[in-house]
């Protein structure tokens, strides 16, 4: 028995085996490796960016943590910002004092990140108690400022002169 | 001359079912490229996006850097804050207990406060007033204290007092925070 095969079909059979080694040796050598590394590089994708979804969390978290802090601490943070002024300072707290006069301000060694300076400070009063009314008012003022030794009461007839030492801090960053 | 009534019809080497063949054949190749390009154009993107998120956490670690460095300065500024405020309301307490100190028959002319010591000026009616109602305090509270008299001319006593806490002792009666707590590490 003759097998009759036309010209057609045997190109046919030649392109469809052609056409399967390629589409074969094209899968196995370059499509199932690209895949390959398609897979990793996607996984690897997604742990970047837990990590980074993760990081952007913390990050949040320490700026709510800064912003919580600064606005509890306004006060403080534009006191130590500040630079002390003589005139406002005597204009704030005249009211406790007879009299007041501040000496030029002094630089001290610098305390950390602060700046410290010295003002000496003599003045009169009618009693203690403005002084403590002094003590007490200080520490909501413009300023950080530590009242320090010496501190000398002398009666003058019916007033007390009283001349005190006090350390004004700034911080560094502010003051360059 | 005429073999036949019908027109005869071209003959081609490909046919019109090669021709769909051929097509079929193209459309796999298309495909499979088409495929093969996808996946190199997401392997970059993916590359592109792993370096944009390098890129972008580096930013990020640096921000949180910066923001601690906030964080920790003003930590500090309400630390010395709150020492600097509490200094003052002790000095207060302190002053205030001082003039407390003082009995009435007693008079003050001159109060000096040392960072640790106490100089008094003043008038008394007699010693004995001195010694009963200010030394004795005055001894429980410093280390060393030192009295001199000299007669005033409506015949009180002016006195001069000094009175010194000694650092050193002041250290052994209350030990630093450090010591105590190494002593409670070893209990």
């Amino acid at each position: 028995m003759k097998i009759k095969i036309t010209k057609q079909s045997l190109y046919l059979l030649f392109f469809s085996i052609i056409l399967l080694l390629f589409v074969l040796i094209f899968s196995f050598l370059v499509l199932i490796p690209e895949g390959k590394n398609y897979r990793e590089q996607r996984s690897a994708l997604n742990k970047e960016a837990m990590e980074l979804r993760r990081y952007e969390e913390f990050a949040d978290k320490t700026l709510q943590k800064l912003k919580e802090l600064q606005s509890e601490n306004t006060h403080i943070i534009t006191s130590f910002d500040n630079a002390f002024n003589s005139t406002r300072f005597q204009k704030q707290f005249r009211s406790y004092f007879t009299s007041l006069e501040l000496s030029k301000q002094e630089p001290l060694d610098d305390e950390d990140e602060f700046s410290v300076y010295e003002v000496n400070t003599t003045s009169s009063i009618n009693s203690p108690q403005s002084f403590y009314n002094f003590l007490d008012a200080i520490n909501k003022a413009d300023w950080i400022i530590g009242v320090d030794f010496p501190i000398e009461f002398k009666r003058d007839h019916e007033l007390i002169s009283s001349s005190f030492t006090m350390r004004v801090y700034r911080s560094k960053k502010a003051s360059q | 001359m005429k073999y036949s009534y019908i027109k005869p019809r071209k003959k081609s080497i490909i046919s019109g079912e090669l021709q769909l063949i051929f097509s079929f054949f193209s459309i796999t190749l298309f495909m499979l490229f088409l495929t093969y390009a996808f996946l190199l154009f997401k392997d970059y993107r993916f590359a592109q996006n792993i370096q944009d998120i390098k890129q972008k956490m580096v930013e990020l670690e640096s921000s949180v850097q910066r923001m601690n460095s906030q964080i920790t300065f003003i930590e500090k500024e309400v630390q010395l804050s709150e020492r600097i405020t509490t200094k003052n309301t002790v000095l207060k307490d302190s002053i205030a207990n001082l003039f407390d100190l003082v009995p009435q028959r007693i008079t003050l002319s001159q109060a000096t406060l040392l960072k640790n010591g106490l100089i008094l000026h003043g008038v008394t009616p007699n010693k004995d007033v001195y010694n009963f109602m200010l030394q004795a305090p005055l001894r429980s509270i410093f280390h060393r204290t030192y009295s001199s008299f000299y007669e005033s001319q409506n015949g009180w006593l002016r006195f001069v007092s000094t009175n010194y806490i000694d650092e050193e002792e002041l250290s052994l009666e209350s030990p630093k925070y450090e010591e105590v707590k190494e002593v409670d590490d070893e209990n």
